[in-house]
């Protein structure tokens, strides 16, 4: 049995290895910032792509963005997804609920799938879950924070779901969407693929289709009402020399007094 | 004037620490607008916890019980407080951002067509403030209309129990249907309890950079010398290094103990959130560009294994 599996993939704010200040003198984000693929959905894509190897069917991806903002949708390609969808959301950005609103349309009209992927995050400027709204607009099922499929097969899913003491497996019948969590660690055995140099040059070029749907119509409950820039914690900090037994001591000391 | 309803969490007959942050937060808004706070709880076996959130400062209480909604499971979960909400109206909804609280408020969201935003650390009148940028930058979300939100530990001091205080507490029918049901929780492993990280004084943490659970013994030695507490990040117990109830972060536990020794452990954003209201932080580690060593107080560029030794060594002496 193949299986139909969509992933939604988002282009965000590069945040690792920040300095300085992240907002321009007019509040709006800095010209400077750079962008990457959002790593849960990197994580979803790779789940997508490891149900493809196993029992074959179809990956297509889609993200919500200007052209220019769709180099995630390339990426994909390299990595080995069939088709990819852009799902245009004209010139301002619509917030989470919207977004949702636009895939929803985009996928409702793309045809037969069985399973969605995205990852869990709420990122930078969003304002909430982008999976649990499409599959609340799609009306399926769904499950979050999952770190690894346990099973697919007879019109069902097992999801295992990363909960605070541990974890729970979570059965739902197919098409269903899965919010999937966890930054993976390098030596992990899901950690995902890298792009492939022979579908880079066979994709590096292609077109990028864009999904049927109307911006305009969508309106967003949620807008944001301004940003400001959170001062760095001043951290009063000492260099203590790993070998210098003596400052190690008068370290301990400083921390337990009290104690 | 705003009518809160907090959604109250209850596992194992007590009501998640958040979720009384949650109604803390909501007694005060409500409070300073002449406005009402409620609690909604959701669940089997829960009707002692849910009788207490009076003295917490609920007004009302609604409890919906019933065997099948024993263990969480979004769609019977989202039915219930959706169906709540269509016959009783409310300004804000609050949730605690948890696994639970973060999958059930966007899912009740949408059955309600409402506006939704999580992971909020502040709020204030109508204004929700999430921490974005790696927690450079605040962003202000407004919404129009009812609106949903999870607050992230640390919101509000949960205030203690007042027993001159007491709800009204009252049922709710639960009307479950075919689309409701149709998944299913196949099991659960989740660690008992085993450890108090939240009130533990001196927190010893191990990450990824302690190398293999043989390692850890280095670890335990200090804890065991300064009389500490075993703290982890989620490479760890993804590791199985660890159980699940050492991981210190924003899908483990918060804590704010007096010291808070770092060990091996890059300092993802995710595990700061959840340790950086630390009294003060040692970090030791082979990366001089760690980001822990951004919020530690005392800095060890050094082998965790080499260093550790020496640490108990002198606490001993
Ligand atoms: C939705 C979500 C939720 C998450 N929730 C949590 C959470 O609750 N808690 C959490 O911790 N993480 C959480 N994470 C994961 C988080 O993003 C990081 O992956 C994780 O915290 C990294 O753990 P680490 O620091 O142990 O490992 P690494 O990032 O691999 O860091 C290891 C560090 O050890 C150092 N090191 C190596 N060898 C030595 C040595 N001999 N001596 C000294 N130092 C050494 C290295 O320089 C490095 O800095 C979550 C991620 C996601 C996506």
């Amino acid at each position: 049995m193949s299986y139909n599996c969509i992933v939604i993939v988002r282009e965000v704010w590069d945040t690792r290895d920040l300095t300085g200040s992240v907002l321009a003198d007019n509040g709006s984000i800095k010209d400077s910032m750079l962008t990457r693929f959002e790593p849960e959905d990197m994580n979803a894509l790779e789940m997508a792509l490891r149900i493809k190897d196993e029992h074959g069917g179809k990956v297509t991806a889609f993200s919500v963005g200007t052209p220019k903002q769709v180099d995630v949708l390339r990426e994909c390609l390299y990595r080995g997804v069939d088709e990819v969808v852009r799902v245009d959301a004209g010139a301002s950005s619509l917030g989470t609920q919207a977004a949702a609103q636009l895939l929803a349309d985009a996928i409702g009209k793309a045809g037969q799938y069985d399973l969605i992927c995205v990852g869990v995050t709420v990122a930078d400027g969003e304002s909430s879950m982008l999976g649990t709204h499409v599959a609340g607009k799609l009306g399926i099922e769904q499950v979050s924070y999952v770190d690894a499929i346990e099973e697919i097969g007879e019109g069902r899913v097992v999801g295992k779901r990363g909960i605070e003491m541990g974890y729970e497996y979570i059965e739902a019948p197919l098409p269903a969407l899965l919010s999937v969590g966890v930054a993976l660690v390098e030596d992990d055995p899901r950690t995902p693929r890298s792009a492939k140099a022979m579908l880079k040059l066979k994709a590096k070029k292609a077109e990028i289709p864009s999904a049927d749907v109307d911006a305009s119509a969508v309106t967003s409950p949620v807008s944001i009402a301004g940003r400001e820039a959170v001062p760095e914690r001043a951290v009063e900090s000492k260099d203590v020399a790993a070998e210098d037994e003596t400052a190690l001591k008068s370290m301990l000391d400083d921390v337990l007094k009290g104690e | 004037m705003s009518n809160i309803l907090v959604y109250a969490e209850i596992e194992d007959g007590v009501v998640h620490d958040v979720s009384l942050q949650c109604l803390a937060k909501g007694r005060e808004i409500a409070d300073a607008s002449s406005g009402k706070v409620d609690c909604l709880a959701v669940g089997s076996g829960i009707r002692a916890a849910a009788e207490g959130l009076g003295a917490f400062g609920a007004e009302a209480v609604f409890v919906a019980e019933d065997a099948k909604l024993e263990q969480y499971l979004t769609s019977p979960f989202k039915k219930v407080v959706s169906d709540f909400l269509k016959t009783n109206s409310y300004d804000l909804i609050l949730f605690p951002a948890t696994t639970v609280g973060d999958d059930l408020a966007p899912a009740v969201a949408e059955a309600l067509g409402v506006a939704c935003v999580l992971h909020c650390d502040g709020l204030a009148g109508d204004a929700l403030t999430r921490l974005e940028f790696d927690r450079k930058v605040s962003t202000t979300y407004k919404a129009e209309g009812c609106t949903i939100a999870s607050l992230k530990d640390g919101i509000a001091v949960a205030g203690a129990p007042d027993s001159s205080r007491s709800a009204q507490v009252s049922d709710v029918a639960v009307e479950l249907d075919a689309a409701s049901t149709k998944s299913k929780v196949l099991r659960r492993d989740v660690a008992k309890k085993t450890v108090n990280l939240k009130d533990a004084k001196i927190i010893v943490a191990g990450g990824a950079g302690v190398g293999t659970k043989e390692n850890f013994s280095l670890i335990e030695e200090l804890a065991d010398a300064l009389g500490a507490q075993i703290g982890a990040t989620r490479a760890v117990v993804d590791a199985g290094w660890l159980p699940a109830d050492h991981q210190i972060g924003q899908t483990g536990v918060t804590v704010r103990p007096a010291v808070y020794i770092a060990c091996g452990i890059s300092g993802a954003v995710q595990h700061r959130v959840g340790m950086l209201d630390s009294g003060k932080i040692i970090a030791i580690n082979t990366d001089k560009n760690a980001p822990i060593f951004k919020i530690a107080h005392y800095k060890i560029e050094g082998d965790l294994k080499e260093v550790l030794p020496k640490l108990v060594k002198l606490i001993k002496a």
